[in-house]
Formats: C-alpha cells, sequence, structure tokens
C-alpha cells in the first residue's frame, strides 16, 4: 500500500534524526564534563558544608569566689519564617495570614503590617530573622499558642463548612544560639569586660582567658557509606571552660557603689559639666595570696550594653566625647581598666616603699632623724635645686617614722641620699615598678620607658623620686608592692583568676598564690606596718580609718605633670586590720573636680573609709577600737552592727584576746574557702589532732581516738581558739604552727 | 473471520528493554529520593512509583490482549472522537472540585484517592485520534483542509492542556506527536519542512531578541524569566537557575564513569525535586558518561523496537500507532535531556519510564501494550 510504504520511508526518516539527536546529546553531556568537569566537582564538594548544621558551643561562664555568676551564655533562639512554605501550604497560602497574626500576637515588637509586606514581595524567600535573641519561654509561649489555636480550628472545621486555615507551624521555625549575659550589669566591668556579636572577648577576663572560655562547635551532617545508606553523625559542640575568680560580688559591689556614689556627689563641682574626678579607681587585695577581690573604677560601662552612654548626664558625654575625639573612643575610654591601663605619678604612698627600701638596705635606721627646715637644696651653682616640703616652714627634728606620718619631703629626700641612686633603683625594680605584673587581665599598661634607669636618673630625679614625683605606675603595681610591705615582705603577683572549670564542673587548673621573690625582711615590713598605722592614727590620714577598726595606711598627692598647678593625682593606700592585717585597699582619685588639693585627699581617706566600714564586718574582723558617739550614731544609720565586745572597749589588754580570735578565722570565715586542713601535734600527748574539730586522731589510721579531750571551741561560731591545742606550759609559742 | 495475520507474539526485545529502564528508573528513584523523603519512610517515592508501574503493568497486559479489531473500532469515527472527548473532559475536570493543585498549578484531578495527571491522558488520546484519522482515509490529509482538520484537533488538546493546566511542555509535546504524525502520513516533504523549521528558527529569534533586550527580569512572565535563567543560571539562584546549576554541578562532577551508583552528593537536598524532572543529573553524576550513554541506547533500542514493528505491521492504523509512541517517548527524551544539560530553557519534561510520576509511567506503558498488540499482528 502506498500509504504504508510512505509512513515507513517518512518514519526511518525521522528516527535517522532522532538518532542524530541522540548523539548530540551524548556529545553534550560529555562536553560539560570535559569542560567543567572539575571545576563542577569542586564546587559539589564545596557546597556540602553548608548541608551540616553547626551546633554552637556555650562560652564558660564566668563567677566570684563564691559561685555566684557574673557571666554567662544564655541559649536564645532567631524567629525564622520561610515564605516558601507559606506560600505553598497545599491550601494556596492561606494559612499565611493566621501565621502572621500568631507571630505578632506572641512576639513583641513584630509588625504584623511589614511581614504581610515582606511575604507578599519575596514569595520565595526561605530564610528571614523575624526576631533575634528570643528567650526558651517565648519559643515555648508561641509553639504552646500555635498548638491551642490550631486544635481549635480543627473542632470548629468539623461542625462549618468554611474551613479555616490553620496556623503554618512548618513556615516558621527556631535557630539556637547563644547570648552572653551579665546579670550583675555593670558589676566588675572593668575586670570582665564583654564580648563582640561573634563571640570574641574584648577587655579584662573575656580577652584574657578567650582561649579558656571558647570552646569549639559541634557538628550535624551526613555522609554516605560504603554500603550506600546515609548516616548522619553528631559531633557534639565542647563548650567553654568557665572561670572562678577571686572576686567578692559583695565586696566588688560596695567599692562600685561608693565609687559611683562620690563622683556623682561631686560632678561638676569646680569644673563644670565633668564628672567628679577624671578616674576613680579602687583595688582592694588579700595580701596573704595577691588574690585581688574587688577592682572597680569609675567611670563604668554597662557589660550588656558596652556602648550605653545614658548613665552619665548629657554634659558629662559632651565632655567626654570632646576630649577623646569622637563616641568611638569616648567609649574605649569607659571599657579601659584604669586600675592597669592607666599609669600616672603616684605620690606621697611611695614614700613607704623608699623608707623600706632604706630600712632592709641598713641605708637608715628606725629612730634616725632629719631636720626639715621646709625646703631642701641640692646640687651646686647653676645645677642647685631647691625643692620644697609641703609644710611650708619645716616639719622641724622628725625620725623616720615621723616623717612617714606627716609625710615629709625633705626627710624623704635625705633617705634617698642616703640609699643611693644603685639601691633605690634596685628595689624599685624588686617592688616590680617599671615591670608589668602579669595580672590576668588583658590591657595591662607596660611602664618600662616611665621609670627612671640608671643612666637617666640625676640628681633631682633620685630626689622627686623618694617622694613618688617624675615616675609613673599603675594601681596595680602599686598595691601589689604594697602587700609585699605589710605581708612580711612577700611579693606576690596579683591575679584574678583562682579556677578553671569545664562545662561539668571538673577542675581544670587550680591557680595558686605565686610567691614572686621576698622584697624585705619581715623586721622592716613590721616596721613599715606600725608607720603606716601611725598615718592613720596622727598622721596625714587619719580621715581614712572606719569606725571601730585600726587600720595603716599612706595618703598620696601627686601633681599631674603638664596638666598645670590645678591637677592632682590624689590616693590613699591602706591595709586591715591594722594588727594582723588581711586586705590592702588603695584607693585613688585622678584629677578629682574640687578646688584644691587638700579638699582631694581628705575625699581619698574618705571613700577609703566608707568602703572599708562596709568591707570589714563583712569580712567578719571584729571592732577593735571605741566607738565615739557620733561614730556609734553614724553606723546605726547604715545600719551597721557594732562587733566589738564591750570589755574590749573598757580594758585595752582584752582587746588582744579578741584579735587572737579574728586571727584564728584566718582561712576560715573570711573568704569563705575550705579551710586548709593540717594536723597539729598535740605536744603534751604527742598525738595527732585535728585543727578543725580539735579530735585527737589516730597517726595510723586518722581515726578520731579521744573526742574529749576539754578543747575548747569557741561558741561565737566555727572558730576555733588553736591555743589550746597547746599545753598552757607552751603558751608562750606562735600559736599557729 | 478474517484470516489471522502476523505471528501473534509479542516483541520479547521491547519488553525487556522497557523493563530495564524501568528497573533503572525505580533504582534512581529510590536512590536520589531517599534522603528527600525524610525521616519516616525513605521508600515513600520508590514504593509510590513502583505501585503506580504494576498498574500500568496491568493496563499494558490489557491493551497487550485487547482484540485488534476493538483498537481499530477505537480508531474510527465516531469512537475516535469518544476517545479524545473523553481525554479533554478530564483536562476540563481540573476546573472543577476535582482539580488538585501541588506546587502552585493545579495539573492533577483526585478521583477516589488517585492522583492523574489529564495531560498523561490527552497524550495517548491524541496518538490513537490521529492514528485513526490519517489511516482511515490516507489522502485527506494531502489536502490542506484535511491536513488542517486534524492538525486542528490536536492544536485544540495541546491548548486546553496549556490553557487549562499551563503545562507548556505537556503541550509542546502533544503538538510535537501531531506534527510527526501527520508529516509521515501525507506524500509533502518539502513545505513541512520549510514551514515547521522556519516557525522553530521564528521561536529561537524571538527568544534571542528577548535575551538580548532584558536585564531586569523581575517584571517578566516567569516563562520568560526562565529563557534568561537558562543563558545565566548563577544570576538567578533565587528564581529556578539554582535547580539548573545544580543539575549541571551534578552532571559536570560526575566525570567518564561516575561517582558509583548511591554516591551522589548533589542529591542529598541540593538539587529541588530530584527524582522528578533533574533525575538524568543524578543518573550522570552516579554511572557517568557511560551511564547516560547506556540509558539512552535503550532508548535508541526501544524506538528502533517501535520503528521495526511499525514496519513490519500489515497495517497503516497500527504502524501509525507505533510510530507516534515511538515519537512521543523520542520527543520527551530528548527535551529532557535538552532541559538538564541546559542546552534549552528549562521546562518541566519528564524522562519516560525512569522520571517519578505515577500518570506518565501508567500512561507510557500503555502505550507500550498498544505497541505491543500491534507486534501481535506484525511479520518480524
Amino acid at each position: 500500500m502506498a500509504l504504508q510504504g510512505m509512513i515507513a520511508k517518512k518514519a526511518a526518516v525521522v528516527a535517522a534524526f532522532i538518532l542524530l539527536a541522540f548523539v548530540f546529546l551524548v556529545i553534550r553531556i560529555a562536553g560539560i564534563m570535559r569542560d567543567n568537569g572539575e571545576q563542577y566537582k569542586k564546587q559539589v564538594l564545596a557546597q556540602q558544608e553548608y548541608d551540616s548544621v553547626t551546633i554552637p558551643y556555650q562560652r564558660g561562664a564566668i563567677t566570684d569566689r563564691n559561685g555566684t555568676l557574673l557571666a554567662y551564655s544564655e541559649r536564645v533562639y532567631n524567629v525564622i519564617l520561610d515564605n516558601y512554605l507559606l506560600n505553598n501550604d497545599g491550601d494556596d497560602g492561606r494559612s499565611t495570614e493566621p501565621t502572621l497574626t500568631a507571630l505578632g500576637r506572641c512576639f513583641s515588637d513584630v509588625s504584623v503590617e511589614d511581614l504581610r509586606g515582606f511575604v507578599r514581595d519575596n514569595p520565595d524567600a526561605r530564610y528571614h530573622i523575624i526576631k533575634k535573641n528570643v528567650s526558651f519561654d517565648e519559643m515555648e509561649a508561641y509553639k504552646a499558642y500555635v498548638e491551642e489555636t490550631n486544635a481549635a480550628i480543627t473542632e470548629a472545621n468539623k461542625e462549618s463548612e468554611l474551613k479555616s486555615p490553620k496556623i503554618n507551624d512548618k513556615a516558621v521555625w527556631f535557630e539556637d544560639q547563644f547570648r552572653r549575659m551579665y546579670p550583675g550589669g555593670s558589676l566588675a566591668c572593668d575586670v570582665i569586660g564583654f564580648t563582640t556579636g561573634d563571640g570574641q572577648g574584648q577587655y579584662g577576663l573575656e580577652e584574657y582567658y578567650n582561649d579558656q572560655l571558647t570552646g569549639t562547635n559541634g557538628r550535624e551532617y551526613g555522609y554516605l557509606l560504603a554500603e550506600n545508606a546515609l548516616e548522619r553523625t553528631v559531633i557534639p559542640a565542647k563548650n567553654g571552660n568557665t572561670l572562678v575568680t577571686t572576686i567578692d560580688s559583695y565586696i566588688q559591689g560596695v567599692c562600685e557603689e561608693k565609687l559611683k556614689a562620690y563622683n556623682e556627689e561631686h560632678a561638676g563641682e569646680f569644673r563644670e559639666g565633668e564628672m567628679g574626678s577624671d578616674n576613680t579607681g579602687v583595688i582592694i587585695m588579700d595580701i596573704h595570696s595577691g588574690e585581688i577581690l574587688a577592682m572597680a573604677s569609675y567611670p563604668y560601662f554597662d557589660l550588656n550594653n558596652p556602648k550605653d552612654l545614658s548613665m552619665y548626664s548629657e554634659d558629662e558625654v559632651n565632655y567626654l566625647i570632646e576630649r577623646e575625639g569622637d563616641e568611638e573612643k569616648a567609649s574605649q575610654y569607659l571599657w579601659k581598666n584604669f586600675c592597669i591601663s592607666q599609669s600616672y605619678e603616684p605620690g606621697s604612698v611611695c614614700k613607704t616603699f623608699t623608707v623600706a627600701a632604706a630600712l632592709d638596705a641598713g641605708a637608715i635606721h628606725d629612730g634616725d632623724s632629719y631636720d626639715c627646715r621646709g625646703y631642701l637644696t641640692f646640687g651646686e651653682g647653676d645645677h642647685a635645686t631647691t625643692i620644697r616640703c609641703h609644710q611650708r616652714y619645716g616639719d622641724g627634728m622628725i625620725d623616720v617614722k615621723t616623717a612617714v606620718e606627716k609625710s615629709c619631703n625633705v626627710a624623704l629626700m635625705l633617705i634617698g641620699q642616703r640609699l643611693g641612686k644603685e639601691r633605690f633603683l634596685e628595689y624599685q625594680k624588686n617592688f616590680n615598678f617599671g615591670l608589668r605584673t602579669n595580672v590576668d587581665l588583658a590591657g595591662e599598661m607596660r611602664t618600662s620607658s616611665l621609670v627612671f634607669n640608671s643612666s637617666n636618673m640625676g640628681i633631682t630625679e633620685l630626689m622627686t623620686s623618694t617622694f613618688g614625683q617624675g615616675f609613673n605606675v599603675t594601681m596595680i603595681q602599686t598595691i601589689s608592692a604594697y602587700c609585699s610591705l605589710v605581708n612580711g615582705g612577700y611579693y606576690y603577683q596579683p591575679h584574678v583568676v583562682k579556677q578553671i572549670l569545664d562545662d561539668s564542673g571538673a577542675v581544670v587548673e587550680n591557680i595558686e598564690p605565686l610567691v614572686m621573690r621576698q622584697v624585705v625582711s619581715g623586721s622592716v615590713s613590721d616596721l613599715m606596718k606600725d608607720y603606716c598605722i601611725g598615718v592613720v592614727e596622727e598622721g596625714t590620714g587619719t580621715r581614712a580609718r572606719p569606725a571601730g577598726y585600726k587600720i595603716g595606711g599612706k595618703t598620696g598627692t601627686a601633681e599631674r605633670s603638664g596638666q598645670g598647678k590645678r591637677d592632682y593625682t590624689v590616693s590613699f593606700m591602706g591595709f586591715a586590720p591594722a594588727d594582723d592585717p588581711q586586705i590592702a585597699i588603695y584607693v585613688v582619685i585622678d584629677r578629682p573636680n574640687a578646688a584644691t588639693q587638700e579638699f582631694g585627699t581628705r575625699y581619698a581617706c574618705l571613700l577609703c573609709r566608707d568602703i572599708l566600714t562596709d568591707v570589714l564586718p563583712y569580712l567578719h574582723i571584729f571592732m577593735t577600737e571605741p566607738l565615739s558617739d557620733d561614730e556609734k550614731k553614724e553606723l546605726e544609720e547604715r545600719g551597721k552592727r557594732i562587733t566589738v565586745s564591750e570589755n574590749s572597749i573598757e580594758d585595752d589588754e582584752e582587746s588582744v584576746s579578741v584579735n587572737e580570735v579574728t586571727e584564728t578565722e584566718e582561712g576560715t570565715g573570711e573568704t569563705e574557702e575550705t579551710p586548709v586542713v593540717e594536723l597539729n601535734i598535740n605536744p603534751n600527748t604527742g598525738v595527732t589532732v585535728d585543727p578543725i574539730n580539735g579530735e585527737e586522731l589516730d597517726p595510723e589510721t586518722g581515726v578520731p581516738v579521744d573526742p574529749d579531750s576539754g578543747i575548747f571551741q569557741d561558741a561565737g561560731g566555727n572558730s576555733i581558739e588553736i591555743e589550746v591545742l597547746h599545753d598552757d606550759s607552751s603558751g608562750d609559742d606562735d600559736p599557729r604552727l | 473471520m478474517e484470516k489471522r495475520r502476523g505471528n501473534n507474539k509479542i516483541d520479547v526485545a521491547l519488553l525487556v528493554v522497557m523493563t530495564g529502564l524501568i528497573v533503572i528508573g525505580l533504582l534512581m528513584i529510590y536512590s536520589s529520593s531517599a534522603y528527600n523523603a525524610g525521616g519516616d519512610d525513605p521508600q515513600k517515592f520508590f514504593k509510590a512509583q513502583l505501585r503506580a508501574e504494576v498498574l500500568g503493568a496491568v493496563a499494558m497486559l490489557v491493551v497487550t490482549f485487547i482484540p485488534y479489531k476493538l483498537l481499530r473500532k477505537l480508531g474510527s469515527a465516531p469512537y475516535r472522537y469518544f476517545v479524545l472527548g473523553f481525554a479533554l473532559l478530564t483536562v476540563l475536570a481540573l476546573l472543577t472540585g476535582l482539580g488538585h493543585t501541588a506546587k502552585g498549578a493545579t495539573r492533577w484531578i483526585q478521583i477516589a484517592g488517585m492522583r492523574v495527571q489529564p495531560a498523561e491522558i490527552v497524550k495517548i488520546a491524541v496518538i490513537v485520534y490521529l492514528a485513526g484519522y490519517i489511516s482511515e482515509a490516507p489522502d485527506r490529509i494531502n489536502h490542506i483542509r484535511g491536513y488542517l482538520a486534524g492538525f486542528g484537533v490536536a492544536a485544540l488538546a495541546a491548548g486546553m492542556v496549556y490553557g487549562i493546566s499551563s503545562n507548556l511542555s505537556s503541550a509542546i509535546i502533544i503538538g510535537g506527536i501531531a506534527v510527526l504524525m501527520l508529516f509521515v502520513g501525507t506524500k509533502d516533504w518539502f513545505w513541512q519542512i520549510l514551514i515547521y523549521l522556519g516557525l522553530l528558527a521564528g521561536v529561537i529569534f524571538v527568544v534571542f531578541i528577548i535575551i538580548k533586550n532584558t536585564d531586569d527580569i523581575s517584571h517578566l512572565d516567569f516563562r520568560f524569566k526562565r529563557i534568561m535563567i537558562w543563558r545565566h543560571p548563577e544570576a538567578f539562584l533565587l528564581d529556578n537557575g539554582y535547580q539548573t546549576l545544580q543539575a549541571l554541578y551534578a552532571i559536570g562532577s560526575g566525570g567518564f564513569t561516575g561517582k558509583g551508583i548511591g554516591a551522589s552528593v548533589q542529591k542529598l537536598g541540593t538539587i529541588p525535586e530530584v527524582h522528578n524532572d533533574m533525575i538524568f543529573s543524578v543518573i550522570c553524576e552516579e554511572m557517568g558518561l557511560v551511564g547516560a550513554a547506556v540509558i539512552l541506547i535503550l532508548f535508541l533500542l526501544l524506538i528502533y523496537r517501535c520503528l521495526r514493528i511499525a514496519l513490519g505491521s500489515h497495517d497503516s492504523f497500527g504502524m501509525l500507532l507505533c510510530v507516534g509512541v515511538m515519537f512521543h517517548i523520542a520527543i520527551q527524551v530528548i527535551l529532557n535531556i535538552l532541559v538538564v544539560t541546559n542546552t534549552i530553557p528549562n521546562t518541566g519534561v519528564s524522562l519516560p519510564f525512569i522520571s517519578y510520576g505515577g500518570s506518565s509511567a501508567v500512561f507510557l506503558m500503555t502505550e507500550m501494550g498498544l505497541v505491543q498488540r500491534v507486534a501481535r499482528e506484525s511479520e518480524l
């Protein structure tokens, strides 16, 4: 048949073209593989990373010495909207409206109107962050709302012909991440530092211990096994380590509160529109370990919102911005830790170091006398220089102790001449001036070029250095050195972190007190304590003494070089309690907003007194001194308990026993640390005694053998009169073995 | 009783080749969809396809063994009008409550829990209709009026598929089948080749103009968008460029022998809907150029068997049925691979016997049944 023949012929021709087309296809595929094969292979591998899910690690927490959280990372959630799923919900996108309404209802500051527009304009967008940092509770509330509402709609739809759309629970999902929280707000802001958005520590502990605090992200990913099965694997995140600091939240809080009160009180007092001072800093340290109990400075900032300046008045902010250049720099000025990052001329507080060095070197002796006529001239001819004492008409004949008490410049210069340049510099180096203390905080300033060395120190430089002018120090350097003066001469490296824990609470590292060197002998240390007590009892620092306590210390007033005569750095550095020093405190007011220098020094003393009045009772240090009526009234107003025993006020000798009680408290009450258990041996029986509960122990087994040994347990608390461990016959021995 | 012609045997080679393609298809659907099927049942898509193919096998068996007279009767007037009419009614049913919408288009009708794509019914109906129309009065289409009458019916069907289910690719396939069937049925060579090649050149020219003069695609109709995406898939990742580009990555990264069956990386959520139209890219990635060539050779064998059966047939209706089915398969294979390799703009064409899709599988196997029925009548 003609038709069949034609069909056959033409079909065969078309089939031939089909064959050609197929050949073209194979060539085309081979072409893609040849030309782009390598590039596409890499592309495919490169894309794989995005298919796996990162599990974020949790940055380690920072706690104070008692475990109170200072910084932690909280899991928060970002609310993500998937427009594509909204529009392709199998219901012509009708679920959009109820879903957006639910979002608007459950999350504040989410505008349903804006979302509607966004969904309309970007129907295929699959990842849109609606709200960041939603808490777990908020997320759960949303989920519960969706569940309830959808159940209600299902119920209603059963009854009604009209099928109401449900909330699309697939189109909204939550992505978790961590947010750094600082529950104390600005508490210990200078010490802690903060983190940037990408989790890098800035300033303070956050920066210094960034490696410890940072963990490793985990990952969840899929891969193919040899037998072509898909395997999903989770590598869990490794969380960062927790830092246990030596900071005590209470003491830190007291310091910050007092600094703030002082600066707010004096804001604009002399120079309008400025704060109470350029900087005010305070450090409280445990003199027997170098542990920093508190470190605070004003101006402060809010850790949760480091760029916020709203706590300062408009004038103050404007002044800061003008002085620092711009807002960014003004913020950086706040973030900087004054206590470690800024140097200044220390002034008279350094007289203690000069005197201690001279005594230790044997250049002078306790009781040596000096004649102060109000000025001292040294050098000859054109090079003759005269330096005045602040007592214009001279202090007269004074001994070493009085020189310190009255802060006499002339006597100090004479002492400096006896000591000589080389020995002065050697001691200065031993006290760590010019070197970093290596305190474990980011941003400690280098001062090596800000102190003299033997090549650039002439007689004038030596003379001014004896009373703390001409060279620069940081607060942390000064107080660390001062601790060694009053603790028997041992220089401890200051530190802020005492323990590093992993995320399960196991100890990774204990940071023990580190003695760097002995700077002065024990007897010199005792003399220095005596001199410093004199300063507070009858010298320049009487205002620093808190009611009911006896403390030692030294005032300081330094002219700020290059700033004109009106600017001073005033300070008070002291220790408490006088009879058995436990803590050292250093208060520095940099450029106080006051008319005269005299007022400035007084402010430093009063600030110290104010702080110690709150801190000493907290440390379970009992009052030893009689209280005047005014002082009693003041303590009552401040809600302080009078901790001095009645008989100690009446009888001075009794107060010794009160001190003994305090002494034995060391290690138990004050810092709430676990007491170090050292076994004592009863010299009478030769039996080992547990110093905590006084039980006699079997030296072989450590089991108590005779619980009833007549040991006196102090009724006042958990402290023990260790004295009774010794027999009466050996009562003269140092009770602490 | 008419004397029996033909050997009454089914074509085993055709059956084997088809089965081979289906098995490879099931394997690749399982391989490519297991990840995307989610946690509940990795075999979800595999099982659905297997069910459809069992149903298709039953349909094929039934068609293979229906009386040839009955088949011929379906091609004759007025029955062929009923066949096509029924198919077009299913298209119209999309407009009623039976229509089922997925991924933004209403392309399925849902009856008693089963979803059918009317476009697939129309394809087989057009083949049967034109085979009957041409063979009934062979000389009719050599006249312009007869030709246009045949072409017009097919164009109406294609137009309805495009207009109602906005399924351009199926409309193109239906048009292509009609053009080729009418071509083999007419004496004319010159004019048809000239006209259709001219039309093709015109379309390419228009597309070219659009590409030249467009920078911003946001206001374009989605089909024109796809043209722009075709030229610069990397520039339109938020639109459909992503799928196209990822398919290219899959093909390119396969190499000569591929990464090994099951070893595709791109199927792991990267290529959207990978088990559907883009399944050939995973074949290339896992089995390389060799695997792609094997698939194409199997299709060539299938086409060759259809041609041989057609040539061996004693009757022009059977011949036209076979070449119609042959054209259908060839067009779909070529279009699909052209899309996957980004040689032409993206339009959703599935790869016969291999891509996931129940309606396509059932009706393609029914078409195979038609060819087998003709084979029983032909002498090979």
